[in-house]
């Protein structure tokens, strides 16, 4: 039997990192056997090879991609039936390019939206050939992260939450979130593994979507 | 997404809770009854589990169980 596909398609784009040539896309909710199968027969071994490259260069253990342990078909297994988790993944050149789960439960911190509901983004990962690495790896695609963003503020207002979102960020991405995405750093978290928690109000997040339209995102 | 319609009936107290509900989380009446199904089922499925919901004030020291049926 026909393992079930997703409930929605969207088409994106993303560019290639080369030629700079955009790259036609799907953006899938939610993910599906089919991007968990990629992630074990692509990602895993993918990333393996990374590992050993940085092992080989002598690049420090904290340096390594810290999302490396992450077990996805686990984590979407968790997910069960609730209303509350929603994932999607994004496809390009028929393999899943990237994968993201979401909680809708949240409620911002910032003090001007203190309990507003908002989408919280409890995992966000780029297949590892996207990623730019110590070892001079540059990526295929590029936009990916930004695209998952960008499809977490739409839900956001769709469910009336004004575009809120917010996250904690693994170390290596603090920089893309603070600077790249404009979301608000809020400090370590005591309760979070001392990750630091990011946040977008409705004006960052309108910010964001604009210079997504104006770059063609 | 496909969507069902049901018709929901409220007592005029009922519907006072909800319209001051969403006008305190500038939710439309539909949004705010999805959240309120999610966050149901949420805590259904955490009770379910065995764990304990409660509420907390830190400043006061104290701490309330919530009481589900």
């Amino acid at each position: 039997m026909t393992p079930p596909g997703p409930k929605s398609i969207s088409q994106v784009a993303l560019m290639d990192a080369v030629s700079g040539a955009g790259v036609p896309a799907e953006f899938w909710q939610p993910i599906t056997d089919k991007n968990l199968a990629d992630w074990e027969a692509h990602w895993r071994p993918a990333i393996q090879e990374q590992l050993v490259l940085l092992s080989d260069a002598g690049v420090e253990r904290h340096l390594w991609p810290q999302s490396r342990e992450w077990n996805w078909r686990k984590k979407h297994n968790a997910l069960g039936s609730s209303l509350s988790n929603e994932s999607a993944a994004v496809m390009a050149a028929g393999v899943t390019q990237g994968m993201m789960i979401v909680d809708l439960d949240f409620r911002a911190r910032i003090e001007e939206q203190a309990r507003q509901h908002m989408v919280y983004i409890d995992f966000l990962e780029v297949a590892p050939w996207n990623r730019r690495t110590l070892t001079g790896g540059a990526p295929r695609y590029v936009g990916i992260g930004t695209l998952m963003i960008g499809k977490a503020i739409q839900r956001s207002l769709e469910l009336g939450f004004k575009g809120r979102i917010g996250l904690h960020s693994l170390p290596q991405s603090n920089d893309y979130y603070a600077n790249q995405c404009g979301m608000r750093d809020l400090g370590s978290d005591a309760n979070y593994n001392k990750l630091r928690y990011f946040e977008m109000t409705p004006d960052m997040a309108e910010r964001f979507l604009m210079r997504g339209e104006r770059s063609g995102r | 997404m496909s969507k069902r319609t049901m018709t929901l009936n409220l007592s005029p107290e009922e519907m006072d809770v909800l319209e001051a509900l969403s006008l305190k989380k500038d939710l439309s009446k539909t949004l705010l009854l999805r959240q309120a199904l999610r966050l149901y089922q949420r805590v259904e499925e955490r009770l379910e589990r065995g764990e304990t919901l409660f509420f907390e004030d830190e400043a006061k020291k104290q701490k309330a169980e919530i009481m589900m049926l």
